[in-house]
């Protein structure tokens, strides 16, 4: 028998990676694509539920604001621009936390300036160095809505929040 | 004298970390992404809070066309439609409730939109039992009316 001289070829097993990079890189262009960052932001609000006994917020001890039609506001029946609502509600939430505040919108009225005041106020909450009071505790903030106004425009003839405080 | 024979080094620009690299990304964005469910343009109105909406939050959109207020509804999950009223935006707005009470609700509305309209949404959602909206706004930046 003669000599074997075919030696039997050994074969690295692998497992190719070559593709890899290029999956990688598809599927970031994927993310990049499809991506939203700062759009997704906003004010957040909780919706008084029907079967909680609201208690309705007392008008004649509440801070109130009227938004009127050209996007200006009243606090407390005087007209006022944004930066006079901080100094002003700050010494009566420091005194009474739970001070009731009251937004009342008129109905042609842009929703901006509604959202000016709500955002004013939430930044009570905000730490001093960005602007805020530093009060740990959301303001009590109600907004009515107008079937709310309508049904006080029933019990009292007149719609209270158009009414100026005594 | 025998001359010494220079050793040649061979070129190449090293790749082994890039799918490392590649890898760390795909992470981040995975991480960072939210799907838009909705991708109408409208003028949001500007505030300094601003609070990040949740993952999953329905959307309810007030947008202008011709002066006339149309309405847009998302579950969260799907692609933003047309409404065509409120009673239509209504019966979406229940089914989505009725599944999950706690789903956060997101209001996307033109600055200028009166607040009629914006009105008739949040009593619409009160009656429905959300209770967590969110008003979707631009950040206010120095210089801002």
């Amino acid at each position: 028998m003669g000599k074997l001289t075919d030696k039997i070829q050994m074969q690295e097993a692998e497992i190719t990676s070559a593709s890899m990079a290029d999956i990688a890189f598809l599927l970031i262009v994927f993310f990049m694509v499809t991506s939203v960052f700062s759009a997704t932001k906003g004010l957040d609000f909780k919706l008084p539920s029907d079967d909680e006994n609201n208690a309705p917020a007392e008008r004649e001890e509440a801070i109130a604001f009227k938004v009127l039609e050209d996007g200006s506001f009243e606090m407390d029946g005087r007209p006022a621009v944004r930066e006079d609502i901080l100094p002003y509600v700050a010494p009566k939430l420091e005194r009474w936390p739970d001070k009731p505040i009251i937004i009342y919108t008129r109905p042609q009225a842009p929703y901006s300036g509604m959202v000016l005041v709500y955002d004013e106020l939430r930044k009570t909450t905000l730490p001093v160095d960005m602007g805020g009071l530093g009060i740990a505790k959301l303001p009590n903030i109600s907004i009515p809505t107008y079937r709310e106004v309508r049904e006080y425009e029933r019990l009292f003839g007149v719609n209270p929040f158009e009414q100026a405080v005594q | 004298m025998r001359l010494r024979k220079i050793k040649e080094v061979k070129a190449n620009i090293p790749t082994s970390s890039m799918a490392d690299i590649a890898f760390l990304l795909i992470v981040f964005f995975m991480v960072t992404t939210k799907f838009d469910v909705d991708r109408t343009r409208v003028t949001l109105p500007k505030s300094n809070v601003r609070a990040e909406v949740p993952k999953g939050s329905a959307y309810v959109v007030l947008y202008k066309e011709a002066g006339i207020v149309g309405f847009k509804f998302s579950d969260g999950d799907q692609m933003s439609h047309g409404v065509p009223d409120l009673s239509a935006l209504e019966t979406e707005v229940v089914a989505v409730a009725a599944r999950d009470s706690t789903t956060p609700f997101v209001i996307k509305a033109e600055g200028d939109t009166t607040y009629q309209n914006i009105d008739d949404v949040m009593d619409m959602l009160r009656q429905s039992g959300v209770t967590d909206i969110i008003l979707l706004t631009e950040q206010r930046t120095v210089g801002d009316t």
